[in-house]
Parts: structure tokens; C-alpha cells; sequence
């Protein structure tokens, strides 16, 4: 089911912050074009700093990028990747429906007027359309910052714990239409604190310590290689070692 | 170029949406300066070259609030969007580094013109305001507000704090006003504030503005307009530099 040119590749990306942090070193990351990809790791693990290198959000220190085939700074690259960040970055002057449209015109789409009342729906944000952003609840931004991600149609979506402090409802509701998007061929990064979640979803899963890959394989192939029962279990031993 | 297109237009709409604080406000300040030290005081003060002293501070008052609005609404836009980090909506997009400079430069233009146009609407019913050069209007306009429209967005970018972009527009841009002959001609002056008042940048772009409204100048409109170019190309070159290279906008 995948396809030739991998939808993300990393090579020897490494990323020093100014103070010298070292988030990621060498690393190495192939994506295939139209799966659905877990990358797990602790805090401070690098997950973040791959996802906005990736995004063109930070500085690369060393390294390559290709998003399907692109450097990961063209405009190809760049409108076919969605991002919905870990923390909610909503333009606090925007009402719900212009956050969508004024995205979609940033990404240079032409229906977005129509794709905008779609994602309300799809989202069940219509009784707040016309409600600005830090006027809606934490549920309502999570999912307005889910519906922008999605709003350009990206063929690469990137969810950085997309259901950090979400309902059981919303969390549902998402992981539907993102199974949904994916079967229609959507490649799907994802981090999670859920591992659970990474189980159910992912069909290969990454685990990074430190900025260094530890381990890459299916749920069932992370557990034999680690011999253990549950992705719990893989985890706990995977950064212990 | 959609996505500046689009840019420019949200920029302008958070001019609109928040037009009390935007334009009705300096509007209201700048008019007051009208009516206090033109019409009050201006009738104990002589004229200034041929020209009645409550139309002689019209344009430097013009230049006044455009000057300082240019600088803080970009300086507060781009801060805040950095702030809520909802910069990142435009940054990941598939825009040009000189789109997104161009875009976040714009909402400060649209602001400082939105309130000039108020201004010379209401002094024209207050005093009789001529406009003798246009185009030297057109081009002090323009090479001021790029200058202090791309001064607003440096400081929007290097800002840590609100402190940062206020300390800029109340310790640096708002004296530089006072003192770049808004309410006097530099002639006036003794020595040594009158060759002081040469290195002031704000002198040369009120001067300009000024030669545009009144067809009267302390120097060459030629100098006025060139050392607010000198200025403004660097200034946009280097919210340029910023937004190519990443730096202070991305870790």
C-alpha cells in the first residue's frame, strides 16, 4: 500500500539549541508515503524538535529533509504538511471561521470558504463560528486547532499529542476521522503519551531517547524484539536500556 | 502570492477590529495637540516663515501619529503572534521570506494611513491645510512609514516583553518627535540644538512631510527624502534578514 518516494526523510539531522542542547544527532528517519507512524519517547526525547524541523519551525543544525521527494523548506513541501502543535497557538484576534480561512489562504488554497464550513462541521464548532478564539473552551481549541491542521488538505499530518487533556468524546470523534483520513491515503505522524493509542493506531512505531532512535518496528515486532507483553512493558525497557 | 495577499489582510483586519485603540485613539491625541497648541497658543505665537502657526504643526503632528502608529501596531502584532506562538501558522506556510516581511510590514502602513487620512480630514475643518507638493508627500509618506513600519516589526521580533516594544516608541520615537521641529522650525533654535537637530532621522522625514503640505522647508527636501531612504532600506533589510534566516522567530 505504500508508495515510492517516502512521504519524511531525515538525514543525519542534527539540531544544537544556542545554549547547546543537543535534541537531535544524526538522526536518521524514513516514513513511507500513506502510513500511519508513532514516534513515542519521554519528555525533552527530541519529538518536538524533529516536528518543527520538519515544519520549517526551527533551525536545522546539520542535515536533510525531504517531505515526499521536496527539502522540507520548498513550497511543495511546506503546503503538504498539516500541523497541529502540542500547545494551542490560536490567533487570538481570528473568530473560528476566519482562523480556517485566513490558514487556507496562507497555504494559497482557493475553495476555502466552502473547506472552512466543512471543517465546522466535521468539527461541530457551527455555534461557535463567529466566536474568536480565546473566548472557546479548551475542548472547542483543540479541535479548531485539529480543524486547521486538516483545513489544506496537507497528504502528511502531524499531530504532536493531539489528545493531551482531551475528553474521552473528542478523543473518539478525532481518532475516527483521522483513521478516516488515513485509509484515503493521508500519511499520519504521530506523538503520544498514550501508548495505547500508539498501539491501536500506528501501523510502525519509533522510540526515541535523547534525540538518538532506539528502536523502530510494528507494535507486535517491538514486543518480541523486547520481549515483552505489552507496549508498556517495550517502552519502560526501551528507555531503561 | 496568495498567502500574502492573505497576510496583508489579516494584518489590516486586526487594524479594523481594534479601530478605538488603533486609529480612534491617536486620532483623538493628535487632534487635541491641534486644538491646544494650534488654536489656544497659536494665536501668542508669530508666524513661522510665511505660514500661521496652527497650520505650520499640522503635518509634523501628521507625521507624528503615522510615525508612531507604523511602529507600534507592528511591533505589537508580530510580538504577540510570537507570544502565542501562533507566528507558527505563518511560518510553516508555503510563503517567501520576503512575503511574510512584507505582510507583517503592511498592517502597520494601513494603520498610520487610516489614521493621516483622519487627521488631514479633521484639520482641514480646523485650519486650512494646503497641498502644495504631492509627490514629495507621496514619497516622505512612504519612506517613513516602511522605515517605521520595519522598525516595528525588528522590535516585535527581537522583544522580550511588552516593556520592550513600549521602551522603543515612548524612550526613543516619541522624543525624537518632540525635537524633529513637529512644533517649531529648527531655525529658531540656538547653537548648538539647531546642528543637533541635523542628527535627528525624524527631523528629515517631518521636514519632508512638511515641504509636501506647506511647499516650505528648514533643508532640502532632496536631503529629507534621501536620509529617510538611507534609513528605511537597512531597516526593511534587516526585518528581511530576520524573517530568511529564522533568527529571534524560530529556536
Amino acid at each position: 500500500m505504500f508508495r515510492d518516494v517516502p512521504a519524511l526523510e531525515l538525514r543525519a539531522l542534527t539540531k544544537r539549541y544556542d545554549d547547546g542542547t543537543v535534541a537531535l544527532e544524526d538522526f536518521d528517519l524514513e516514513i513511507p508515503d500513506g502510513a500511519f507512524f508513532g514516534l513515542l519517547g519521554p519528555n525533552g526525547a527530541g519529538k518536538t524538535t524533529l516536528i518543527s524541523a520538519v515544519c520549517n519551525l526551527l533551525r536545522v543544525t546539520a542535515g536533510e529533509i525531504a517531505v515526499f521527494g521536496e527539502p522540507h523548506d520548498s513550497m511543495e513541501a511546506r503546503a503538504s504538511i498539516g500541523l497541529a502543535e502540542q500547545d494551542i497557538n490560536l490567533d487570538r484576534f481570528l473568530t473560528v471561521r476566519e482562523t480556517l480561512v485566513y490558514h487556507g489562504g496562507y497555504f494559497g488554497m482557493e475553495d476555502l470558504e466552502r473547506r472552512a464550513d466543512e471543517m465546522i462541521d466535521i468539527f461541530g464548532l457551527g455555534s461557535k463560528r463567529d466566536t474568536r478564539a480565546p473566548k472557546l473552551s479548551g475542548g472547542q481549541r483543540r479541535r479548531l486547532l485539529l480543524a486547521r491542521a486538516l483545513m489544506h488538505r496537507p497528504r502528511l499530518v502531524i499531530l504532536d499529542e493531539p489528545t493531551a487533556g482531551v475528553d474521552f468524546e473528542l478523543r473518539t470523534e478525532l481518532w475516527r476521522y483521522i483513521r478516516r483520513l488515513h485509509s484515503e491515503g493521508t500519511t499520519i505522524l504521530l506523538t503520544t503519551h498514550y501508548l495505547e493509542e500508539a498501539e491501536q493506531l500506528c501501523e510502525e512505531i519509533a522510540l526515541i531517547r535523547g534525540g538518538r532512535l532506539i528502536a523502530r518496528d510494528s507494535a507486535e515486532g517491538l514486543r518480541e524484539h523486547f520481549s515483552a507483553e505489552r507496549l508498556q512493558d517495550v517502552y519502560v525497557k526501551a528507555m531503561a536500556s | 502570492m496568495t498567502g500574502l495577499v492573505w497576510l496583508c489582510r489579516r494584518e489590516t483586519l486586526r487594524v479594523s477590529k481594534l479601530w478605538t485603540q488603533t486609529v480612534l485613539a491617536p486620532v483623538i491625541s493628535s487632534i487635541l495637540f491641534i486644538l491646544v497648541f494650534g488654536l489656544s497658543l497659536g494665536g501668542r505665537i508669530r508666524e513661522v516663515g510665511s505660514v500661521d502657526y496652527e497650520v505650520f504643526i499640522v503635518p509634523g503632528l501628521i507625521t507624528m501619529g503615522m510615525v508612531q502608529a507604523a511602529y507600534a501596531n507592528n511591533a505589537s502584532s508580530i510580538f504577540q503572534a510570537r507570544f502565542d506562538r501562533y507566528v507558527n501558522d505563518v511560518l510553516s506556510a508555503p510563503m517567501r521570506p520576503w512575503q511574510m516581511t512584507l505582510g507583517y510590514t503592511v498592517g502597520g502602513i494601513f494603520r498610520a494611513l487610516a489614521i493621516g487620512a483622519s487627521l488631514l480630514v479633521l484639520s482641514a475643518l480646523l485650519v486650512d491645510v494646503p497641498l502644495e507638493r504631492p509627490f514629495a508627500l507621496l514619497a516622505a509618506v512612504t519612506f517613513g512609514l516602511v522605515l517605521f513600519g520595519a522598525l516595528g516589526v525588528v522590535v516585535g521580533i527581537y522583544a522580550e516583553s511588552w516593556d520592550h516594544t513600549t521602551f522603543i516608541a515612548n524612550i526613543v520615537i516619541l522624543p525624537l518627535a518632540f525635537v524633529g521641529g513637529v512644533f517649531y522650525s529648527i531655525d529658531v533654535l540656538p547653537s548648538p540644538w539647531e546642528e543637533l537637530s541635523h542628527f535627528n532621522p525624524v527631523f528629515y522625514l517631518v521636514n519632508a512631510v512638511r515641504f509636501g503640505f506647506l511647499g516650505e522647508d528648514d533643508v532640502s527636501i532632496w536631503l529629507s527624502l534621501g536620509v529617510t531612504l538611507a534609513l528605511a532600506v537597512p531597516v526593511y533589510a534587516w526585518s528581511q534578514w530576520l524573517f530568511t534566516t529564522g533568527r529571534r522567530l524560530k529556536p
